[in-house]
């Protein structure tokens, strides 16, 4: 029944944004409530189609001719169904909370609407049944990216960071497109029946077998590529601390909860085809792995709060996408492993950025050397944020407990099947960074006496109901879902999402090269580990963590012991490297995009001036000259044209002559 | 009777005197005064050799040729006459604003 | 009526073209009657087109000069009636667009209305003849727009424009008349009709394959020059810069548009009948039209010249799509006409509001002006964000198409152009917006305010138009599929059609 409605999920939010758009300069707060409803009846939508189908083998499709050989359609299977359910929630939750951070603000109908648009284009991204819807909304919410990032438009940085997470996802994109071009065209080639729509999902999931492997691999590592621009891996992260400069809210919707989950929802999408492609998820959990701990090392150096959160989460997404690498070892489990931490990161990391808005918009400022005592005025906010930071450091027992420890472990088994210890190792150090970094942030912001003169306050209850709410999800989902079961159903539900559609992991695994970990098993190895071995690595993480927290209060908290100068000094290069982002600012925008890519411009205009346009104008002053030379002919002297005329008789005469001698000429 | 071969002999060392004069001379006057040598060249020709055939087709047209050949001269000089008034002289090489 | 539709639809605004000059001050509503007029027919035309069926439909054939075999023929099928409903619409918004134009206005709005009467004759002419005649025509008006109503280098620049364009129509001529004479010298009959001349092409008994290769070449030159494409393009940017914004918007709409017609209508049904060779040339000159002008528009400091430049990337899209031969890329390309013609109004029209607003088109000029033009910076985002290829609108599902379709033939090209020109397209157009539009406004703009409300109607219309075609483009790709199939299969005439 709630299926049939299932279209309005998006319709709604579009409604939202059109109603906001014409209407909300004239209401009171911006008209945002149209947006809070929409996301909110979205939400409802979604909880009554889960409830349909739950936990038995049903999914939504619905589809309708589009144009030429695509369409349009609606899927909702376990995987969609998680997603639209975090998103419509924390949606929600954000869009609540911007009620009361965005008020007063001038343009406040623009922003309910933009975001209305945007949570839209995000939902239709999560249940599109074919890639290149997938791509069409993955596009619009890049659109909304860019608008909502620069919301303050009048600021020159706001303007430049939204142009640049345009044309770096756009990086991404272009693989994307790539990709799915690629992938067209193979899937045209294997003769499917007419008016069979190639590009929708259960068609590929059917027939990955009949397309030649390194093909697979190119497609899969061309959309990646995408996955690498929306999500912020390496090396295409570096739109994502510049973000920052739109407002917090839209920090929490777009860069942390959904926008960038997109590219790691399209890998676990396209799992089966990742799977089957040879060496594609060891790239993914090379990078992935790779990405978390980069990130982790320049969260360590930020003053500005929402830096730290920034480079944290494309950390975080890092970890999703080793997640989902390791399946390569794992199995089809690692679809439920890299979810269930995208899922509650969304939770947490929504929580510490509405918290770090909190602050921010009590302080004044986003600079973390003038915060510190924050816990005295702001009792509420400081506490929402440890709950957020415990789960993000994977605390005993929180979500991100449960979450983080799974990828670590599956990166383990990935390990001793022979995959390579790369992606354990990254992830176990930057376990340690994470720990740090976040609760460098904490005591930072909220430990010891306040850095500057501030305002007292603590936020409305509008904006403090969300974070309270967000802040029991990140404490308490993991627990709650995992009391009184063997596993945790997540995992059983969304980790067998693959299984409604027939796909037969052991005949990919085949074609992909994977050893299977039953089929390990087989053999006599296996990647789980046991007795002793298990709890260690098991027991590592955790100590990783509270270590890390450990440190930073040594370093930064009311029982300081040490100083961060002595460890490193003003001129220390790493330092520098660190601070200065690996040159990265200096490498892509100030080397590659002026000097290289608009140096080619100037070149190429100078040749379109010079050589084609030249050449044009030099045919023009040669005939134009040529016209010149022959006018002279002209004298105007009478001697000359009787002379050509006699010429010109004489000439006639002899050809007539010859004529009648019948000579040829 | 004399050989018809002199008069043509004849009429082509006036054509080419006349053709030479009318392409060298800059004098207007003898400009003209070539074309007339150009015009009776070939009517000696014409007589000539219709004094030879047994009509007078050619003494008829040179009658013509002579009568046109006045007319022509006529309407010659009156545009000198007119190019003196304009340009001062009738230096042709000097009249040469018809040009590029 | 109905049947006589396309003739009323090309006599009209010529009469009223007639009427506008001596109205004076009423001339710009001769001229709105006279553009809503065919454009009221067109939209009946479209409504009563039967889609599936694969002939020429509204077809009129009346002799004119039968001892050369010249015929007065016309028709539409799914190449040319897409086209034709872009001119009637865009014809319709650049008068809405230019109706606060004073300066010799009568003459202007005659002139917008003869190049109407031209266009549409373009797209709808059968006969050779009468085809060059409308195709020449067309050259007029603008000329006169761009000499008389122009910028600076207005006389640099029509002359330029006539005569290159002029050049390559004759180059066409000399090929029309091979064909013709070909045609007679072998079967006696002497016509100019188009699709009987087409058709006969395939024939290598009445042309040679050397004689194919020769004269196809000189049909291509003159639709590659009008299109246009590298390196016949450096027309354009001098044309549309000192052109009035009624007469750049016309040019880039709809004359380019002559050239990927004639791609569709003549190039593409000889494709089988040449050398492979010219395959790849439309391969590479597309290309490198895509590429290499998207890289030009990045170089420039004038905002309009820029947008030049982005119709010369667009087109190539056309000439790649028609080149690769396949049903969807073909399909695209004629669906990138479609929706270049609607997205290139809204981007010149802006460029154009600018320059009489602030008084520049530098771009490093200006700065900050959607603090006092709210309205209008919607407007221009949204076109800007349409030419960049943005999904929900039309711009992207021609690409896609073209490129999708274009892959199996053309692989390295076709990633070629993905790669190397898809970046640069956004990085030039958000560079635009954001130092026209964003950042802080610059102290000489403060007086600034939102265009006049014509100005703004006629975007708002084209852009509420790219939506809802980029959200339901089948409306007409179905159209342009079917034609897609015709124009890769065997060519049939008139009479074997059954329409005459």
């Amino acid at each position: 029944m709630y299926s049939d409605y299932a279209y309005l999920i998006v319709a709604l939010p579009i409604l939202a944004f059109v109603l906001t758009i014409f209407l909300g300069w004239h209401l009171p707060k911006g008209g945002g409530f149209f947006t809070v409803l929409a996301t909110f009846a979205g939400f409802i939508l979604s909880f009554g189609i889960l409830r349909e189908i739950y936990p038995t083998n049903i999914i939504v499709h619905q589809s309708t001719h589009w144009f030429a050989n695509f369409n349009v359609g609606i899927l909702i299977d376990p995987l969609a169904i998680v997603m639209l359910l975090m998103v419509t929630f924390v949606c929600t939750m954000i869009h609540t909370y911007a009620l009361g951070y965005m008020d007063g603000d001038p343009g406040l109908a623009r922003y309910f609407a933009e975001a209305g648009l945007f949570t839209a284009a995000m939902l239709g991204l999560v249940y599109a049944d074919n890639l290149l819807q997938l791509f069409i909304f993955w596009e619009l919410v890049g659109l909304c990216s860019y608008l909502l990032i620069g919301f303050w438009y009048r600021k020159p940085s706001a303007a430049s960071a939204a142009k640049k997470a345009f044309l770096v996802t756009r990086v991404g994109d272009v693989m994307f497109l790539a990709g799915i071009v690629l992938l067209y065209t193979n899937m045209m080639r294997i003769g499917l029946p007419e008016g069979t729509y190639v590009l929708q999902f259960q068609t590929i999931y059917d027939n990955l077998v009949n397309i030649p492997p390194d093909q697979l691999t190119w497609i899969a590592l061309l959309l990646f590529g995408g996955a690498v621009g929306k999500s912020g891996q390496f090396p295409l992260h570096v739109w994502l601390p510049d973000a920052m400069e739109g407002p917090t809210t839209v920090s929490a919707m777009i860069h942390a909860a959904t926008m960038v989950t997109a590219g790691v929802y399209l890998v676990a999408r396209m799992f089966p085809l990742f799977y089957a492609a040879p060496h594609a998820l060891t790239v993914v959990a090379l990078i992935g792995a790779f990405t978390a701990l980069f990130a982790a090392t320049m969260g360590i150096v930020m003053f500005d709060i929402k830096r730290v959160l920034a480079y944290s989460t494309v950390s975080q997404l890092g970890y999703m996408m080793a997640g989902l690498g390791v399946g390569a070892a794992v199995g089809a489990g690692a679809v439920g492993v890299g979810m269930f931490h995208l899922i509650g990161h969304s939770f947490f990391k929504a929580l510490l950025f509405l918290c770090a808005g909190s602050v921010i918009h009590a302080v004044g400022t986003n600079d973390m050397r003038e915060m510190g005592g924050v816990l005295k005025s702001m009792k509420w906010t400081s506490l929402t944020m440890l709950a957020g930071s415990l789960t993000l450091v994977g605390f005993p027992l929180t979500t991100g407990f449960f979450s983080k420890e799974e990828i670590i472990v599956k990166a383990f088994e990935y390990g001793t099947l022979g995959n390579g210890w790369l992606p354990y190792i990254f992830v176990l150090v930057a376990v340690l960074l994470t720990a740090i970094y976040t609760f460098r942030l904490w005591f930072l912001t909220f430990d010891g006496e306040p850095r500057s003169d501030y305002h007292k306050h603590e936020s409305p209850w509008v904006m403090l109901g969300p974070l309270v709410i967000l802040a029991l999800f990140a404490l308490f989902m993991g627990v709650g879902l995992n009391v009184g079961q063997d596993e945790n159903p997540f995992y059983t539900y969304v980790g067998n999402n693959f299984d409604h559609y027939g796909v037969d992991f052991e005949e990919l695994a085949v074609v992909g090269g994977h050893q299977v970990v039953h089929e390990a098993e087989a053999h006599g190895e296996s990647g789980e580990s046991h007795g002793i071995f298990h709890t260690i690595i098991h027991l590592l993480p955790i100590v990783f963590g509270v270590g890390g927290i450990l440190i930073a209060a040594l370093f930064y908290s009311r029982w300081k012991r040490f100083d961060s100068s002595m460890i490193t000094t003003e001129r220390d290069p790493l330092r520098h490297l660190l601070l200065k982002r690996y040159y990265q600012n200096e490498i892509y925008t100030l080397w590659f995009a002026e000097k290289v890519v608009y140096g080619l411009s100037l070149l190429f205009n100078m040749i379109d001036l010079k050589v084609v346009d030249g050449t044009v104008n030099k045919i023009s002053e040669l005939l134009v000259g040529f016209g010149g030379s022959v006018r002279k002919l002209q004298t105007g002297m009478i001697q000359n044209y009787i002379t050509a005329i006699v010429l010109g008789l004489a000439v006639l005469l002899i050809l007539i002559q010859l004529t009648i001698m019948e000579v040829a000429i | 009777m004399v050989p018809l071969v002199l008069y043509v002999l004849l009429a082509s060392a006036m054509f080419t005197i006349g053709l030479y004069g009318l392409m060298t001379q800059r004098n207007g006057i003898k400009l003209m005064m070539c074309v007339e040598i150009l015009l009776n060249s070939a009517n000696i020709n014409l007589v000539a050799f219709s004094s030879y055939l047994p009509n007078q087709n050619g003494q008829v047209f040179a009658l013509f040729s002579i009568a046109l050949a006045a007319a022509e001269a006529g309407v010659g000089f009156a545009i000198l006459i007119t190019l003196y008034r304009l340009y001062g002289t009738i230096e042709l090489d000097n009249i040469n604003s018809l040009r590029w | 009526m109905i049947s006589n539709a396309i003739s009323l639809m090309i006599a009209i605004p010529l009469i009223a073209a007639v009427v506008a000059l001596f109205a004076g001050k009423a001339a710009k509503y001769v001229a709105l009657i006279g553009s809503l007029v065919p454009l009221v027919i067109s939209l009946q035309m479209f409504q009563a087109f039967e889609n599936k069926a694969n002939v020429m439909q509204f077809v009129e054939s009346y002799d004119w000069v039968p001892s050369i075999g010249v015929k007065y023929t016309v028709g539409v099928d799914g190449i040319g009636l897409p086209l034709v409903l872009l001119s009637t619409i865009v014809s319709v918004m650049v008068v809405i667009y230019s109706w606060g134009e004073s300066k010799r206005a009568n003459q202007f709005f005659a002139l917008l209305l003869l190049n109407e009467v031209g266009i549409l004759g373009v797209f709808t002419a059968l006969d050779f003849f009468l085809f060059y005649i409308y195709w020449e025509v067309v050259l007029l008006p603008m000329f006169f727009l761009i000499g008389v109503w122009g910028g600076p280098r207005k006389d640099y620049a029509a002359i330029k424009f006539f005569i290159y364009t002029h050049v390559a129509s004759l180059i066409m001529l000399l090929s029309i008349f091979a064909l013709y004479f070909s045609y007679s010298a072998s079967t006696g009959v002497r016509t100019f009709d188009m699709l009987t001349l087409i058709q006969a092409t395939g024939d290598s008994a009445i042309f040679s394959p050397m004689l194919m290769n020769v004269l196809f070449f000189g049909l291509l030159f003159g639709f590659l020059v009008k299109m246009p494409a590298v390196p016949f393009h450096t027309w354009l940017p001098d044309a549309h810069v000192e052109a009035p914004t009624a007469g750049s918007v016309l040019l880039a709409a709809l004359l380019l548009k002559m050239g990927g017609y004639g791609l569709f209508r003549i190039i593409v049904p000889m494709l089988p009948n040449v050398s492979d060779k010219y395959i790849i040339l439309m391969a590479i000159i597309g290309v490198v039209s895509i590429v290499y002008g998207g890289f030009l528009a990045l170089a420039q400091k004038d905002l309009k010249k820029m947008v030049a430049y982005s119709s010369v990337s667009h087109m190539g899209f056309v000439l790649l799509g028609a080149g690769a031969f396949t049903w969807l890329s073909v399909q695209g390309a004629m669906f990138q006409q479609f929706s270049h013609g609607l997205i290139t109004c809204v981007l010149f029209m802006s460029a154009g509001t600018i320059q009489h607003t602030a008084g520049t088109r530098v771009i490093a000029e200006l700065g900050g002006l959607a603090d006092r033009m709210p309205k209008f910076t919607v407007l221009m985002l949204a076109g800007f964000m349409a030419s960049l290829g943005l999904p929900g609108m039309c711009g992207f599902v021609a690409e896609v198409s073209v490129l999708a379709g274009a892959y199996e033939p053309l692989p390295i090209y076709v990633l070629i152009v993905i790669f190397g020109s898809i970046v640069v397209t956004a990085g030039y157009h958000l560079w635009a917006m954001q130092k026209v539009m964003f950042g802080p406004i610059l102290k000489k703009y403060l007086d600034l305010k939102d265009p006049h409300s014509y100005e703004l109607l006629s975007m708002s219309i084209l852009i509420v138009l790219i939506i809802y075609f980029g959200v339901q483009p089948a409306l007409v790709t179905d159209i342009m599929g079917v034609a897609a199939d015709q124009v890769m299969g065997p060519v049939m005439t008139l009479e074997q059609m059954g329409v005459i």
